[in-house]
C-alpha cells in the first residue's frame, strides 16, 4: 500500500509540474504583451516610457525561460503566488480571503450530492423502467441539457420572487462559516450546485448498478436464494461503489466550474467570481494563482479517490506495479 | 432483477433478429450500415430529435426570409418598443434592446449551432488522433501523453476557457478555435481506453501473428471497432460545446454585439426575470434545452446502433 501511495504521489507531482507549465505559458503569449495589462493598471493615457517602466518593474522584459524559472522558484521555494498588480495585494491574500467560501460551497454540495445521488441511482436501477425511473431520468436529462446559470436564475425566480421568498444572494461581508450559523441565504446557491451535480452522478450510478447486476456473481447470488434486496445491497451496490468513487474524484473540476457559474449568479463572493473579475481585468497573476490552486485541489481530490479505491480494492494496487 | 435485464437484452437481440429476418434476408448478407441504420430508425425519440434539429437549423437560416427583422439597430434608433409582450407583429415580443425575440432566436441560433458543430468536430478529430496514437503505440509515448492529459484535465475547464477568451480575443473564430482545441481531453481519454482494449483482443493479436503491420491493425481493427465510441462521444461534444458557449455568453464573453448567441440572449433575458418578461426567457430556454436533449438522444441512439451485440450478421 505504501508503495502504491508513493507512486501515485509521484505521478501527481509530475502532473503538477505540467500544470505549472501550462498556467504559466498560456497567458505569456497574450497578443498585446505587457501593453494591455499595463493600460489596465496605469490607465489608457499612460505613455510608452511609463508602460516600459511598469513592465520592467514587474519583470516582464526578461525572456520566457528566465521568467518561468523565476515563477517556479517563487512558488516552490518561497511559497509565493505573486502579486496582483490590479488589486495591489498578494495573490495569497486574495485567495485566503475567498477560498474558504468556495470550499464550503463546493464541499457542502458534494456531500449533499453523495447523500442524494447514490440512493437515487440505486433506486432507479432497482425499479428500472417504472414511472419513478422515467421521471428521475427525464429530469436528469433536462437538468443536464440546461445551461447552469439558467437553472440558478429559474431557482431565484421560483423560490425568491414567487414563493418562499428566500434571499437571492447570500450575505457577503461575513465569516466563511456563516453558511452554518445563518444558513438561509445559502440555501439557493447550495441547492442549485447540488442539483447540477446530482443530475450527472445519479445517472452514472444507475448505469453502474445496472452493469453490475448482469454479472454472473449477482445471478449466482439470486440462484442461491439470496433475497433481491440483499442481492442489490450486498452484491450489486458494493461493487458499483468503486467506479462511483472515481467519478466523484473526477467530478471535482466540474463542481468547481459549476461553482464559478453559481457564484456569479448568486453574487457569492468566492474564488469563481474573483477569477471572472481578474480575467476581465487582465490581472494575470491572480488568474494564474487561482487556476493553479484549483488544479491542486482537483489533483488532491483525484489522489484521495484513487487511494481510497486502492484501500478498498487490492486489484488496483497491484495493477500498476506489473 | 437480473433475469429481467437479461431477458431485455435477449429480447432486444431477438427483436433485431426478427427485424432483419423479416427484411430482404436471402443469401446475401445485409450490409453493416444498413443494419445500423435500421436499429437507429427503430428509436422513435432519436428520429424525432433528428427531425427537430434539422427543422430548427433550417429555421435559423431560412426563418429570417419568412420573418424578416432588424437585428442591428436598437430600439431607440427606430422608435421600436423594448420589452414589448408578444403581438401579431412580434410573435415572441421584443427584448430589452427592442430586438424582435423570434428573429433574435434565429440569429443567435446560427452562431450557437454553427459554433457547436464546428467546435465539436475539431474536438473529436483531435481527440481521436491523440487517443489512438497514445493507446495503440503505448510505452513511453503513452505514459507521457497521458500525464499531459492528466495535467489538462486537472485544470477546471471553465476557468481555462474564461482565461483564454478574456486574455486573448473575443472574435467568433477564436471562440470556435478555443472550444475546439481545448475540449478534446475527455474524448482522447475515452478513445485511448478503447484503442488499448482492442489492441489486446484476440483478433488484433491474431492479425499481428499473421504479420499485419501496425498501421493495418489500426486501420482495419482498432478504428472500426472504436467507431461506436467515437461517434457517440462526437455527439456529446457538440452538446457540450453549445453548453460551454452559453456559459461564456452568461459571463459576457460569448459572441460579441452586434452578433449574439443563445447564451448571451438567455443572460440578458434572465436579468429581467423579476419583471415578469417571460417571453424573453422561456421560449428560448425551451428551444435550447430541446436542442441539447435531442443531441444527447441522438448520441444514445447511435451508441445502440453501433453496439455490435445488437447487430445480427
Amino acid at each position: 500500500m505504501g508503495t502504491y501511495i508513493l507512486r501515485r504521489l509521484f505521478q501527481s507531482v509530475i502532473v503538477l509540474i505540467m500544470v505549472l507549465l501550462i498556467t504559466f505559458t498560456l497567458p505569456y503569449f497574450q497578443p498585446h504583451g505587457i501593453v494591455a495589462p499595463a493600460y489596465e493598471v496605469l490607465g489608457t493615457h499612460a505613455n510608452t516610457r511609463t508602460v516600459a517602466l511598469w513592465g520592467a518593474q514587474h519583470g516582464m522584459n526578461h525572456s520566457y525561460i528566465v521568467r518561468f524559472f523565476a515563477y517556479v522558484n517563487q512558488i516552490v521555494f518561497h511559497f509565493n503566488l505573486g502579486h496582483s498588480y490590479k488589486q495591489n495585494l498578494s495573490v495569497w491574500a486574495i485567495i485566503a480571503l475567498y477560498v474558504p467560501r468556495t470550499i464550503w460551497l463546493a464541499l457542502s454540495s458534494l456531500i449533499l450530492t453523495v447523500v442524494i445521488a447514490i440512493p437515487l441511482g440505486v433506486m432507479q436501477a432497482a425499479r428500472r423502467n417504472t414511472a419513478f425511473d422515467y421521471a428521475a431520468t427525464g429530469s436528469a436529462f433536462v437538468l443536464y441539457a440546461m445551461p447552469s446559470f439558467l437553472l440558478c436564475m429559474l431557482m431565484i425566480d421560483a423560490f425568491s420572487f414567487h414563493s418562499l421568498h428566500l434571499p437571492s444572494s447570500p450575505p457577503t461581508q461575513v465569516a466563511p462559516w456563516a453558511m452554518f450559523t445563518d444558513p438561509i441565504g445559502f440555501i439557493l446557491p447550495v441547492a442549485s450546485l447540488t442539483m447540477l451535480s446530482v443530475a450527472g452522478i445519479s445517472r452514472y450510478m444507475r448505469g453502474t448498478v445496472l452493469e453490475v447486476m448482469v454479472q454472473d456473481y449477482v445471478r449466482t447470488a439470486r440462484a442461491k436464494g439470496c433475497s433481491s434486496r440483499r442481492t442489490l445491497f450486498r452484491h450489486a451496490f458494493r461493487n458499483a461503489l468503486g467506479p462511483i468513487v472515481t467519478i466523484l474524484g473526477l467530478s471535482i473540476p466540474g463542481l468547481l466550474g459549476g461553482a464559478l457559474i453559481v457564484e456569479s449568479v448568486f453574487n457569492y463572493s468566492g474564488l469563481g467570481i474573483q477569477t471572472v473579475i481578474a480575467a476581465t481585468d487582465l490581472d494575470i497573476p491572480t488568474v494564474m494563482g487561482i487556476t493553479l490552486l484549483v488544479s491542486i485541489l482537483t489533483l488532491a481530490g483525484n489522489l484521495i479517490a484513487d487511494v481510497t479505491l486502492g484501500l478498498v480494492n487490492p486489484r488496483i494496487r497491484i495493477e500498476g506495479t506489473r | 432483477m437480473t433475469t429481467n435485464i437479461e431477458n431485455r437484452i435477449s429480447s432486444e437481440l431477438a427483436a433485431t433478429a426478427t427485424a432483419s429476418a423479416s427484411g430482404d434476408r436471402g443469401d446475401h448478407v445485409i450490409p453493416m450500415w444498413k443494419q445500423r441504420f435500421r436499429i437507429f430508425t427503430h428509436n422513435k425519440l432519436a428520429i424525432a430529435s433528428v427531425v427537430f434539429l434539422f427543422l430548427l437549423t433550417l429555421a435559423c437560416y431560412l426563418g429570417p426570409l419568412i420573418h424578416p427583422t432588424n437585428q442591428t439597430n436598437q430600439a431607440l434608433t427606430f422608435g421600436y418598443k423594448w420589452n414589448a409582450p408578444p403581438s401579431l407583429h412580434h410573435p415572441l415580443g421584443t427584448d430589452s434592446s427592442g430586438f424582435d425575440e423570434l428573429g433574435r432566436i434565429f440569429y443567435g441560433g446560427e452562431y450557437s449551432l454553427t459554433l457547436g458543430f464546428l467546435a465539436g468536430f475539431i474536438t473529436i478529430v483531435i481527440g481521436t488522433l491523440y487517443g489512438m496514437i497514445s493507446g495503440f503505440f503505448g510505452g513511453l509515448a503513452d505514459t507521457m501523453m497521458m500525464r499531459l492529459l492528466d495535467a489538462f484535465l486537472s485544470i477546471p475547464y471553465i476557468f481555462l476557457l474564461l482565461t483564454l477568451i478574456a486574455v486573448f480575443n473575443r472574435s467568433t473564430t477564436f471562440l470556435i478555435a478555443v472550444i475546439g482545441l481545448t475540449g478534446w481531453w475527455g474524448n482522447a481519454r475515452i478513445i485511448r481506453g478503447d484503442a488499448l482494449l482492442i489492441r489486446n483482443l484476440e483478433y488484433s493479436q491474431a492479425a499481428t501473428a499473421m504479420g499485419a503491420s501496425k498501421m493495418h491493425i489500426v486501420r482495419r481493427h482498432v478504428f472500426p471497432n472504436s467507431i461506436s465510441n467515437i461517434v457517440t462521444v462526437a455527439t456529446f461534444s457538440v452538446a457540450d460545446a453549445i453548453l460551454f458557449l452559453s456559459a461564456l455568453g452568461f459571463l459576457g464573453l460569448g459572441i460579441q454585439t452586434p452578433q449574439t448567441d443563445w447564451g448571451t440572449m438567455l443572460q440578458s433575458g434572465t436579468s429581467q426575470v423579476q419583471n415578469g418578461f417571460w417571453w424573453e426567457i422561456y421560449p428560448l430556454a425551451a428551444v435550447f434545452i430541446l436542442v441539447v436533449v435531442s443531441i444527447n438522444y441522438i448520441g444514445d441512439a447511435l451508441r445502440d446502433a453501433f453496439e455490435v451485440r445488437l447487430i445480427e450478421r
